[in-house]
């Protein structure tokens, strides 16, 4: 099965190197097609059925997005949604499509795109594929793009250079890194110009009703993962480093959808079902490397290690207030885990780890990522107060050339032993 | 002291409070702290503040919430230097009446900030003069142009004094500076409302690359084209933000470009004049300014002898030439730790292979990174524009020339007169050059020399997937682990440096007649490789590491011929 994979993906890249982008693009389409029918009669036994339903929503979400450009947009994973989804928008992150283009071993192609032509070679490679995936023609251009200032700088750069370049119609709103009323008001003059520039552009009134709908659903969404979360305790739910990225789809990009509701509703039912687990329970900073073979090795259905969160889907808890709903969606990307100085980060990831007692912790630096790498000493510091044992591992979450597996085996397998060896003590 | 560098802080609010407060400029050879406190891929010009921080005295650190580089430079300085103002400053992206607003507020948040810290206090009226004379100042500052001489545009990220000590030296004129550092204070505040207009006129500055409204920069250089010879495009090693500014200029502008990438320590300086000084000699071409060079003699039966020497790094290179054009001599020998002593040697060794003394010698030029460390060269020119002109001389129709040396590796693109066009060379890093061929070599346990013959050998097709010499070793040794045959092995590394080098020719254009120079050219198996991703062959000369000193040669006829 592994060999037909690559075979059909260096089918596509061939194709790509011919100049033919818009069969490459089908040829993905497909593939995703085949991907779906595969999760729903032919999924690993050990994937949970939730999950299925999860892999389902992210590769179909952005399968149809690609299939139909005129109905949805890019955003960045932090962008908000939710006034997209009023407009019925499809809404793909370009971190996500700049994933399963690493998932087609594509990658490098795209990546090598971006560079010759001058983009940074020390920019992060999520970023860099997806211009270099669109610029070669195989992501169609979107109806509306629209991305935060938040958080990760390449965003304004990557949204602004494509959407020039391709003449599509995008929206940057500029969330400032600290938070105060004067803060709340400048987002939300930004989400009324926004929603006036989609309302042309769709020809459809903004309907709040709707915005509420979603938001209600949003609120219970988060209410039945926080109690995943709690469950995740004791029990350590099957899953894989894909699966935990996949799982940004239901906590970001389709949240407030009825699909995505009902995910975390079974979620929760399934994971009560799990019996207590006796393995290492680790708490994951940043993004998973869903290629990287020793981690899938150890991580994927670990039956004596286990991820049990991550940090990228817990980055907002609170509910949103229905009654003044662009106020809420100003303060969830205001308040966000990353927004603000990384003390917050800190104080919040070690909360996490307090509540779901965890065992260790490792934070993964993803090339490029200057926002997560460059405070990742503090983060060691903190969690050496706490004594839980932390690994750095450095690599990239989707360019292959840039994780070295013996680098990575050498860390990890010292890093667990270190963890064997605490636990005999005690 | 209060440092600060980036141009929207309000360094007249320090003033007014009678505060020293000056740009932040490092000077560091080394990231060590900053590697371990922080994180080795972070902005190259942000570990340099830290490792500054670290050493100098500073009284606090205003910061601006510029990049994400920046922002966790402060949150590791507050937690290393609780005591001191470390200041970060929410800066908006936009400038709308909301985002004006935001910044007025949060510059009075600032002042209370620093006066509590330091118990001085703003006197506004003091503020508002400073800025009043600011803006007087900022109308006399009108320079007219020499005739002659060369205008250029500095763009790109923050760019050190020694980028712009350079143009100063060579008299070039700097017709706008958009870089993190050309700040031009035009404040015309309302005295009435002070701190919200002062924060208006900061917000309005020429925007950064971080600000929405980016592309403002293009306006505003659009009405400076007519006037500039070319631009000097600068980024800082890992900030990512100017090269898709830079991706767009290279696509769609009509004028010259240079790029130059540094990563804030003072060992650039030598890269950074060797690419400026080339751009230079090239626009100076392009107007057709034949400066002119001082002769020294000319013998009056009309004979001329000229050495050309080319101090590269690990090989340094001479030529002699008569007046007719014709190669009379010429030497290699290695260099060694200090390039002068290497040059007296093969002085020697090539006035012997040429049978003459040191005083028939009419006029020598010097070229390659030790070009200035060369005590008898009476000129000196870079190794791009003399590559370019020693490539046209061995073959006429070389457009593009593959040179591979020992430290860097360049693409050049040359006109039908052998004038260079563009150029791009590596950034600072091994793999792609000789130096990570040598340490390939050493992992395997051959000498370097069989390195290429063997490679032809190979029978199973190996991919080294990474770029990085450093990975690139640790996967050589798995593959050794593996039992790969070492042929196999060596092709894989080649195939490896032909898709660097590749891309490098990329950039400047793919044109035939491709040449190779430089001591990798040696390499069979490069060569081998390098032609099967270009479908082509490669032309190469005799001794390829000998094509920039013979440039030079050329350069010192032209010189006398004037």
């Amino acid at each position: 099965m592994a060999d037909l994979v690559k075979k059909y993906c260096s089918y596509i890249k061939r194709t790509m190197e011919k100049g033919d982008s818009k069969k490459a693009r089908n040829l993905i389409l497909a593939g995703l097609k085949e991907e779906d029918i595969r999760i729903r009669f032919a999924a690993d036994k050990r994937m949970p059925k939730a999950y299925r339903e999860l892999s389902r929503i992210a590769i179909n979400s952005t399968r149809k997005g690609m299939a139909r450009p005129d109905s949805y947009a890019w955003t960045n994973i932090f962008a908000p949604v939710e006034i997209l989804e009023c407009f019925g928008l499809n809404c793909v992150s370009i971190e996500c499509i700049a994933s399963f283009l690493s998932g087609f071993f594509l990658e490098d192609y795209c990546i090598d795109y971006a560079e010759n032509h001058g983009i940074a070679p020390t920019l992060c490679s999520y970023h860099k594929s997806f211009v270099g995936g669109v610029d070669a023609g195989i992501i169609p251009t979107p109806k509306f793009a629209v991305t935060t200032s938040m958080i990760c700088d390449g965003n304004i750069n990557t949204f602004h250079y494509l959407s020039r370049k391709h003449a599509i119609e995008h929206y940057i709103i500029d969330v400032p890194d600290e938070y105060s009323e004067g803060a709340v008001a400048y987002v939300v003059s930004q989400l009324e110009e926004m929603i006036g520039m989609l309302e042309e552009l769709c020809g459809k009134k903004f309907d709040v009703c709707e915005l509420r709908r979603i938001l209600h659903r949003e609120n219970q969404s988060k209410e039945l993962l926080r109690e995943f979360v709690r469950i995740q305790k004791d029990r350590c739910f099957p899953s894989t480093l894909t699966l935990n990225m996949y799982l940004l789809f239901a906590t970001h990009l389709q949240i407030g959808s009825p699909e995505v509701l009902k995910f975390f509703q079974h979620l929760v039912e399934e994971a009560k079902g799990y019996p207590v687990y006796e393995g290492k329970k680790l708490f994951w900073v940043h993004l998973f490397p869903y290629y990287q073979e020793t981690l899938q090795q150890y991580f994927n259905y670990g039956k004596q290690y286990c991820i049990q969160a991550g940090d990228m889907n817990l980055d907002y808890m609170e509910p949103l207030d229905i009654n003044r709903p662009l106020e809420a969606l100003a303060k969830k990307m205001l308040l966000n885990l990353y927004n603000g100085p990384f003390e917050r980060k800190v104080e919040g990831i070690s909360k996490l780890v307090d509540e779901i007692g965890s065992d260790a912790v490792i934070n993964f630096c993803h090339w490029g990522c200057k926002q997560s790498s460059g405070g990742v000493m503090l983060l060691k510091e903190e969690m050496k107060k706490k004594d839980i044992p932390m690994l750095i591992l450095d690599g990239d979450a989707m360019d292959r050339r840039n994780s070295h597996d013996g680098q990575i085996k050498t860390r990890l397998e010292a890093f667990l032993e270190l963890l064997d060896a605490e636990g005999e003590n005690v | 002291m209060i440092g600060f560098f980036c141009k929207y802080a309000p360094v007249e609010v320090f003033e007014a409070m009678g505060v020293e407060i000056g740009r932040i400029e490092p000077k560091v050879t080394n990231f060590n702290q900053a590697d371990t406190l922080m994180h080795p891929n972070i902005c190259s010009f942000v570990k340099a503040v830290l490792e500054d921080v670290m050493v100098q005295d500073y009284e606090g650190i205003v910061l601006t919430t510029c990049c994400d580089s920046v922002r966790r430079l402060y949150d590791v300085l507050k937690d290393r230097f609780p005591e001191k103002f470390i200041y970060l400053l929410d800066v908006p992206r936009k400038v709308t009446d909301f985002a004006v607003s935001l910044y007025g507020e949060r510059l009075e948040q600032m002042v209370a900030a620093y006066e509590e810290y330091s118990g001085r206090t703003l006197d506004r009226a003091k503020l508002a003069e400073i800025l009043k004379r600011k803006e007087e100042g900022e109308k006399l500052k009108t320079a007219p142009r020499e005739k002659g001489t060369l205008r250029v545009g500095l763009m790109g990220a923050r760019c050190s004094a020694e980028v712009k000590n350079l143009l100063e030296d060579h008299h070039v004129d700097v017709a706008f500076d958009l870089t993190c550092t050309g700040v031009r204070r035009h404040y015309r505040v309302n005295p009435q409302s002070l701190m919200p207009s002062y924060a208006e006129e900061l917000l309005n500055q020429i925007p950064c690359m971080r600000m929405t409204k980016a592309v403002n920069r293009e306006n505003y250089i659009e009405g400076f084209l007519d006037q500039i010879d070319g631009i000097l495009y600068h980024t800082v090693k890992f900030c990512d933000n100017y090269s898709y500014e830079y991706t767009r200029l290279h696509q769609e502008l009509d004028k010259p470009l240079l790029l130059v990438e540094t990563d804030a320590t003072m060992q650039c300086a030598g890269q950074i004049r060797t690419r400026v000084e080339a751009f230079l000699e090239s626009l100076k071409m392009a107007e057709g300014d034949a400066e002119n060079r001082g002769r020294k003699k000319r013998s009056e039966d009309g004979k001329m002898y000229v050495l050309g020497i080319d101090s590269g790094s690990t090989s340094t290179n001479a030529v002699i030439m008569n007046e007719k054009r014709e190669m009379l001599a010429f030497a290699v020998v290695r260099t060694g730790a200090k390039s002068g002593d290497s040059a007296n040697r093969i002085l020697q060794e090539v006035l012997d292979k040429a049978g003459l003394q040191k005083e028939d010698l009419d006029l020598i030029v010097s070229t390659g990174y030790g070009r200035v460390s060369i005590p008898f060269a009476d000129e000196n020119v870079t190794e791009i524009s003399c590559h370019g002109k020693g490539a046209h001389y061995f073959n006429p129709s070389v457009r593009t020339i593959l040179d591979i040396g020992g430290q860097d590796s360049k693409a050049i693109q040359l006109n039908e007169k052998g004038e260079v066009t563009d150029f791009v060379m590596n950034d600072k890093c091994a793999a792609g050059t000789g130096r990570f061929l040598e340490m390939m070599a050493r992992t395997l346990e051959i000498d370097i020399a069989e390195l290429g013959p063997i490679s032809l050998e190979w029978t199973e097709d190996i991919d080294i997937s990474s770029m990085c010499s450093v990975f690139a070793e640790s996967e050589v040794i798995s593959l050794i682990a593996q039992n790969k045959e070492k042929c196999d092995i060596a092709h894989g590394i080649h195939k490896a440096i032909a898709g660097k080098a590749c891309s490098l020719l990329k950039r400047v254009g793919l044109h035939e007649t491709f040449m190779m120079t430089g001591g990798v050219a040696k390499n069979p198996g490069v060569v081998r490789a390098v032609e099967d991703v270009l479908h082509t062959k490669l032309y190469l000369c005799e001794e390829p590491e000998i094509v920039g000193a013979t440039g030079a040669a050329l350069f010192a006829l032209e010189t006398l011929e004037k």
